[in-house]
């Protein structure tokens, strides 16, 4: 006997501590909200890429996509364009698409549509590392003089790569500074600054790269912002070369890196690139699963998403019923309530999932009744069990007709949800509720007819309330934990509840 | 008195509940495919019998539809008999047959039904309408058990009869259940009979209970309960501790009867008895069953595997004597000496003898219908 407690708690423990873990590994380790109303941001980035096509001539858009490495996860992207072949390219740091078409005629359209989390991409963080040495650029006359002559106080006033970076930014943007304006020819934009920074970086043996990103804001038409980065050692440095600032915000993401534009036309001419980017709001479980598409393998996460959607909607049910089993069990081994039969409470709280509790509590009890009225006449004809209890359900089948043709005549559309009423169900109910009756008094039937209804009513409380359907519709592990509750519970000794009222004549005596 | 409090003292008092006693007794000591042999009466006197237990004689079994037609001839011997469900549940379908009167039958209620009417009663017996699962049934035909009339100041009507719990063959409490007006004639506590604690030492009533509360008094003939001395005490202990050998089941109650002819006789086996003999007894059930379970270790570490039927017996009765009632038999055993003694010098002195009226231990004549 001791043995057999012994391992029954281990057991208890044991799935318990594997329900707990797989729901804990789910929550935090997979991110999967706890709560099916949680929202989160996401956002669409909508390119459109117009251009007028050569007649006759075969045409070939190359675009960059963001990269694989992005630290926003991505959880859909969409191609549309008609008449085009769409084909996706792996490049070092970038990713591309081709768009190719043998001919086409007039103004094109092409788009492309991106769909990101701003949810930190913890798996893809791993960096692949960058360069860190680079040739100096082979520089003649003026030019190496003026790169020379600016290097030095760079030297002299940094003390890494970053302060070096720093300090170069701030003198190539310094307008006074005589060997600057040299090198950038007096030409200020941009694009020359970043050009005469990658010189002298690369001067002084640091490779530096551009990048280009996009803001992530809502409504507004923009152009990719050029930034650079670097590679320290252990980690790439990001840096505006416009305003010196460092490090990416993090509304920002990498859409390519590298000194080409985004957008290249074999074939077309007036090209013209949109970015759009819209935030979105999505349901955290939605916005889990997608990520789970994305990430592929991990099937088993959220394994019950993956099923069809008629059998997610069943097993929405099915998973509920240990936790109506789980009560019943309470209410009758701890507090003592007596009902009908072992789960029947549970069947009926099912049933009333299509009546309603007060619809499904009035048809109960009068459906009941008019059942014990008939099964108390039938019991003097002497009738074998299975014909009295075929007699019995169908009488419950007709009497279930009459209530949902008066209900519909009288406007009440309640009635006719009661065809789904479990008749077997009903009639076994019936069936044991007078035998109660007959053994043990009318009194005592109430008494088991009432527990029977309390406990089928909180029953079906608890297996519709929503979050819980979620929860455990999204963590099953749950239900191991229940079944260690289960198997606890099927050593427990103590009282019921309405034992220590049963046996209160005991004590008053005693004392 | 909070819950809390009344869980400690209903602990301490050793009272048993229904979960304990699912699992630590009924679960454990009694398995599940010897459950046949008391759920089927006829099974259970057969065992009886050839183990040497008395129950009431029986008179045929009516298994087949044919044999329905037959039934007269099991009974012709006999003015009056009972027809019962092998596995009927909680007394339903049984049919008191008490006398006959010229081709029809009386029942105890003293309407006459005829010889198709009992056939009706047999068919629907066997085709199960009385068993609990519904499926088909035997009948049993046997000897109606005849109260004695002892129990007539403190029972209402019907058969009072005594159940003894009794764990691995130690009988541990004992109850006199009596039916009352509410109970109609039936022995049930479920249906307001009322269970008075028994004296396992004695045989002397304690108090009762009547619908889990504590009673003194009979509720329809208001007559005390407590303190009468059950006759044949030692034969209903001997009884119920021998059923332990009958069926190898460990935890069982033992209904009895006492016949005013043939003396205690077993009636039916429950392999779940109730509880509320607890409040009948003022105590414990799980105290009593953790003495005996110590008894069966410390016996089995000398190397005894079963105690005598005697031996249990004897250890039930000193270990749980109730010392009022051993006052009191003693009490009354004087009394019955110095009576003996007194009508022993009247008969020296030659004088005619009177009915000494000694209330408990003389049978009266039986007078037909009790």
């Amino acid at each position: 006997m001791k043995g057999v407690k012994l391992h029954v708690r281990v057991l208890a423990i044991v799935l318990m501590l594997i329900g707990a873990a797989s729901t804990a590994w789910q929550i935090f380790a997979l991110n999967i909200p706890v709560s099916a109303d949680t929202e989160e941001p996401v956002w669409v980035i909508d390119t459109r890429i117009s251009f007028t096509a050569r007649p006759k001539n075969p045409i070939k858009v190359q675009m960059y996509l963001p990269p694989s490495w992005s630290k926003f996860i991505t959880l859909d992207e969409s191609f549309v364009a008609r008449n085009y072949g769409v084909n996706i390219d792996d490049l070092e740091h970038n990713r591309t698409a081709v768009w190719s078409a043998r001919r086409a005629d007039g103004q094109q359209q092409l788009f492309y549509r991106l769909m990101l989390t701003q949810r930190s991409n913890t798996r893809f963080t791993n960096e692949e590392p960058g360069p860190q040495f680079r040739e100096s650029p082979d520089l003649q006359g003026v030019e190496k003089v003026a790169v020379e002559a600016l290097l030095k106080p760079i030297r002299e006033h940094s003390a890494d790569i970053e302060t070096f970076i720093r300090e170069a930014i701030k003198l190539i943007n310094n307008t006074d500074n005589d060997n600057a304006r040299l090198l950038l020819r007096n030409d200020y934009s941009q694009i020359n600054k970043s050009r005469v920074l990658e010189l002298l970086l690369s001067s002084a043996h640091i490779p530096v790269e551009q990048v280009h990103t996009v803001r992530l804001a809502s409504g507004v038409s923009q152009s990719p912002e050029l930034w650079m980065r670097s590679y320290n050692g252990q980690r790439w440095l990001y840096f505006n070369p416009e305003t010196g600032s460092f490090g990416m915000p993090k509304d920002r993401i990498v859409w390519w890196t590298g000194s080409e534009p985004m957008v290249k036309v074999d074939g077309g001419h007036h090209l013209k690139v949109e970015i759009n980017s819209t935030q979105q709001t999505v349901n955290s479980i939605t916005l889990a699963q997608s990520i789970q598409e994305a990430r592929d393998g991990n099937s088993w996460a959220l394994s019950m998403y993956s099923l069809p959607l008629q059998s997610q909607q069943t097993f929405e049910i099915i998973l509920m019923i240990p936790i109506g089993v789980m009560l019943i069990l309470v209410l009758r081994n701890i507090i003592g309530i007596e009902t009908l039969g072992t789960f029947t409470p549970v069947l009926i709280g099912l049933a009333f999932r299509e009546t309603q509790v007060l619809w499904g509590i009035i048809m109960f009890s009068s459906i009941s009744a008019l059942g014990l009225g008939l099964r108390s006449y039938l019991e003097h004809l002497h009738l074998q069990l299975l014909s009295r209890l075929s007699v019995v359900l169908t009488f419950v089948v007709i009497v279930m007709a009459l209530i949902s043709v008066l209900g519909h005549q009288l406007g009440l559309d309640r009635g006719l949800s009661i065809a789904l009423f479990p008749m077997v169900i009903l009639t076994m109910s019936i069936e044991r509720l007078s035998i109660v009756w007959e053994e043990r008094g009318g009194l005592h039937s109430m008494k088991v007819g009432f527990g029977t209804l309390v406990a089928a009513t909180l029953s079906h409380l608890m297996m519709s309330y929503s979050p819980w359907i979620y929860f455990v519709f999204t963590f099953p592990g749950i239900l191991l934990v229940f079944m260690a509750f289960m198997l606890a519970l099927g050593h427990y000794r103590g009282y019921r509840f309405s034992e220590l009222l049963r046996f209160k004549a005991l004590i008053k005596d005693g004392n | 008195m909070s819950l809390f409090s009344t869980w400690r003292e209903l602990r301490q008092k050793g009272i048993m509940g229904i979960n304990e006693r699912n699992a630590d007794f009924v679960l454990r000591y009694n398995q599940r495919h010897l459950y046949p042999l008391v759920d089927d009466k006829i099974l259970t006197k057969k065992k009886a019998i050839d183990n040497g237990i008395h129950v009431p004689p029986m008179y045929g079994i009516v298994d087949s539809e044919k044999q329905i037609g037959n039934f007269r001839q099991l009974i012709q011997d006999h003015r009056d008999f009972v027809i019962k469900p092998a596995q009927g549940a909680g007394g339903d379908g049984i049919m008191v047959i008490a006398d006959q009167f010229e081709g029809y039958y009386r029942t105890t209620g003293g309407r006459l039904i005829s010889a198709e009417d009992i056939e009706f009663h047999l068919s629907g017996v066997l085709s199960g309408i009385y068993s609990l699962g519904g499926h088909r049934d035997r009948a049993l035909i046997e000897y109606r058990v005849i109260p004695d009339p002892i129990f007539s100041a403190i029972s209402f009507e019907g058969v009072p009869d005594i159940r003894i719990i009794v764990l691995k063959g130690y009988p541990v409490l004992a109850m006199l259940r009596l039916p009352t007006r509410q109970s109609g004639g039936k022995a049930n506590l479920h249906q307001g009979a009322i269970g008075v604690g028994v004296d396992l030492a004695t045989g002397i009533t304690l108090d009762g209970t009547w619908l889990n509360k504590k009673i003194q008094t009979h509720p329809d003939t208001t007559n005390p309960v407590r303190g009468v001395q059950l006759p044949y005490w030692e034969g209903f202990m001997s009884l119920a501790t021998r059923c332990y050998e009958l069926t190898g089941l460990g935890y069982i109650g033992v209904d009895m009867v006492l016949d005013k002819d043939l003396g205690p006789l077993m009636l039916e086996l429950n392999a779940r008895p109730g509880l509320n003999i607890q409040i009948a007894n003022d105590t414990g059930l799980a105290a009593r069953c953790r003495q005996v379970e110590a008894e069966i270790e410390r016996l089995e570490q000398k190397g005894i595997k079963r105690a005598a039927a005697s031996k249990r017996q004897k250890f039930c009765q000193t270990r749980f004597a109730n010392p009022e009632c051993a006052a009191l038999a003693a009490q009354r055993a004087e009394e019955a000496r110095l009576l003996e003694e007194q009508e022993r010098k009247q008969r020296e002195a030659e004088m005619p003898i009177v009915d000494a009226g000694v209330k408990v231990q003389v049978k009266t004549p039986p007078d037909g219908k009790g």
